[in-house]
């Protein structure tokens, strides 16, 4: 389907916001030095391609309101929501509650982000799952990982004081 | 060239590809990449970020040998599904549907995949030759360029990597800007002032490479899959008769070696690598053929160009990346995460001080190939089998793979949040059209031309008419400016879409 405001201008906008978004952070919050010619600063390269991404940006819009534009197809919201908090929760549990809950928070939401999943079958597979993390991952190439929980994890303690 | 060399660095290379380890780890590669080439929807590049934190295990022998495995299984895996059951396991086997499902249609499913397998072992035996015979040169070649060079090589590299992309060129440049910028991130060695680190410690190393990896292209594939669940049906149609006649021989001999030709060619350019040289073979053979109109119906050239092509570009896809330590594409890039992991930088040097790994290396692809056709062939059943497993399992199996190999990076919990961010972006990508392929260029591509500009204006004193002056910096920009002018121009344009299309 064709439209102005599509897949082109969308991206185009986005270009341009991280673009601007970039030049800010080297100018007024890094503030990164340009250096001579002799030595460019650590500011030269990303100045340089943060403008080049905010021009892709401008260029992508002007294509799409003039040409025409492919229409944005809808987000699949529930599956990206739910793999999304699935891997924070791995990440933010790891640590210290340990994998094997980690892998069942984890693991069970990212089932809940397909309405295809069957639960009885869900179950078996997350306990094989749970064999082959501590199994494999633990026991025998032996990466330094808890499997129970052993403290409370750095953010919570980070929160709590 | 002196043709002792040649067999001297062959036997090096034998001696170390042939050691049990190394056999064993090429034989897993291998078999890994066949298994997900059959999976659609895991691809090579998902699977090679998956099993990169895995390879610090391993020797630097093993970990490449098994991460180039999974590249060429993944080929010849992806042909299996494309036959059998009209789905492309990989994007490179698309065109071998075709007619392969056709075949397949007709019960011949069995010469098809034969065909298949021999086509690709003769390409992969060929280009394995190829890149045996261009390495020494291409490296002394290498050796003589100065940082100028470098960078405006890298830049050519870049070009070609926008033009090979489908899609829009401003947005393939775009995500090439935005790749070299997250690329940025961290702490700047030569000035120690950090960019864009908002006062995050796990930020001021940067961003590690396999993260941002595994978020776009593993999460963001986990994303998109469950969003629209594919209908899988499995056409089980019975395999008899494996052996092509001798007619199905004589027909297919010159599209294999036309295929080996167009596939080793286009896979030495970046951006474009396997997938390219199928499409171009299929196209070839088309135009070539007495009969094209029988083409998608069934006729077994269609399938044996095409399997040549992928499997030859494929394999000479390592050329660049093994003499220049230049990513030409997606695969390559990981590759050389691997090689990163293990200390090793890539470039010409590899070849001098490492030569059990680079002369191994590309002796275990040809040993590797003829594993796949000794070992697919009789396998294929299992393969086959694997297609029962459903989505919904894999991608929680997926999922979890990602999690624990990022975390397994540098035990931190940060970077498992790093990466649902990837995930996140990677899937807008995907819904706004934005092939993430250029990104991961600029990623790994932009810190290493900042490195060489500053080398370059330093060595020029600061006159950036340096990049103009070295013949060979000013042959790469002019080929670049010319590559670009092209395809910006009208007809070309056309052309290209075209090409995309088909």
């Amino acid at each position: 389907m064709r439209t102005r405001v599509g897949q082109d201008f969308a991206t185009g906008l986005l270009f341009i916001v991280i673009g601007v978004g970039a030049i800010l952070t080297i100018q007024f919050y890094d503030r990164l030095p340009m250096g001579i010619p002799q030595r460019p600063g650590t500011g030269v390269l990303p100045l340089i391609l943060s403008w080049c991404l905010v021009g892709s940006g401008g260029l992508l819009i002007i294509k799409a309101v003039l040409a025409g534009d492919t229409a944005l197809s809808r987000f699949a919201w529930r599956p990206l929501f739910l793999v999304t908090i699935a891997i924070i929760a791995f990440g933010l549990l790891v640590d210290g509650a340990g994998l094997v809950i980690a892998m069942v928070a984890a693991l069970t939401l990212c089932a809940l982000g397909t309405p295809e999943t069957r639960w009885p079958e869900f179950a078996v597979f997350l306990v094989i799952m749970l064999a082959v993390g501590v199994g494999v991952f633990v026991w025998l190439l032996g990466m330094p990982i808890p499997i129970g929980p052993v403290r409370m994890p750095d953010w919570l303690s980070v929160i709590l004081r | 060239m002196d043709l002792d060399s040649v067999f001297s660095n062959l036997a090096l290379g034998f001696s170390v590809a042939l050691s049990l380890k190394n056999l064993f780890w090429c034989l897993m590669g291998a078999m890994i990449g066949t298994a997900i080439g059959v999976l659609p929807g895991v691809g090579p590049v998902a699977t090679m970020a998956l099993l990169l934190p895995i390879t610090y295990f391993l020797t630097p022998e093993g970990a490449l040998i098994m991460l180039a495995g999974i590249y060429y299984g993944a080929q010849y895996g992806g042909s299996t599904t494309a036959i059998l059951v009209n789905l492309p396991g990989e994007a490179s086997s698309v065109v071998t549907a075709l007619d392969g499902y056709e075949m397949a249609k007709q019960g011949r499913a069995g010469p098809a995949l034969a065909i298949a397998a021999l086509g690709s072992f003769f390409a992969g035996t060929v280009a394995t030759f190829a890149i045996v015979l261009a390495a020494p040169p291409l490296t002394k070649l290498a050796q003589q360029f100065a940082p100028a060079d470098y960078f405006s090589l890298m830049v050519l590299g870049l070009v070609l990597a926008v033009v090979m992309a489908s899609g829009s060129i401003v947005k393939a440049m775009g995500m090439i800007f935005l790749g070299m910028l997250l690329g940025l991130i961290g702490t700047d060695v030569n000035t120690g002032n950090t960019r864009f680190t908002f006062g995050i410690g796990d930020l001021f190393d940067g961003i590690g490479f396999v993260i941002v990896a595994m978020g776009v292209f593993g999460i963001a594939e986990i994303i998109k899959n469950l969003g629209d669940p594919e209908r899988r049906d499995l056409v089980s149609s019975k395999i008899e008769g494996l052996m092509p006649t001798k007619e199905d021989f004589l027909r297919c001999q010159w599209p294999v070696v036309r295929g080996t030709l167009i596939g080793g060619l286009l896979g030495i350019l970046p951006g474009g690598g396997a997938v390219l040289g199928s499409f171009a073979s299929y196209s070839l053979e088309k135009k070539l053929s007495a009969t094209p109109e029988k083409f998608g119906k069934g006729m077994i050239e269609g399938v044996a160009g095409p399997e040549a092509a992928n499997n030859a570009a494929a394999q000479t896809s390592f050329i660049p990346m093994l003499t220049l330590g230049i990513p030409s594409n997606a695969v390559m890039a990981m590759m050389i995460g691997g090689m990163m992991i293990h200390g090793i930088v890539p470039g010409p040097q590899v070849m001098d001080q490492k030569p059990e790994l680079f002369w191994g290396m590309i002796v275990s692809m040809w040993l590797g190939n003829l594993m796949l056709v000794v070992l697919n062939l009789p396998l294929i059943g299992i393969w086959v089998k694997m297609l029962l497993v459903p989505y919904r399992l894999l991608a929680i199996a997926i999922l979890f793979f990602c999690c624990i190999g990022v975390y397994s990076l540098n035990n931190l919990w940060s970077e498992v949040l790093f990466m649902a961010f990837f995930g996140v972006l990677g899937y807008a990508f995907v819904k706004l059209g934005c092939e993430p392929a250029p990104l991961l260029l600029g990623f790994l591509l932009g810190p290493l031309m900042e490195v060489y500009m500053r080398r370059a204006m330093l060595l020029s004193r600061g006159d950036p008419m340096v990049f103009l002056q070295r013949p060979l910096s000013l042959a790469f920009l002019i080929v670049s400016a010319v590559v670009l002018i092209l395809v910006l121009l009208p007809n070309m344009r056309k052309a290209r879409e075209e090409a995309f299309q088909e």
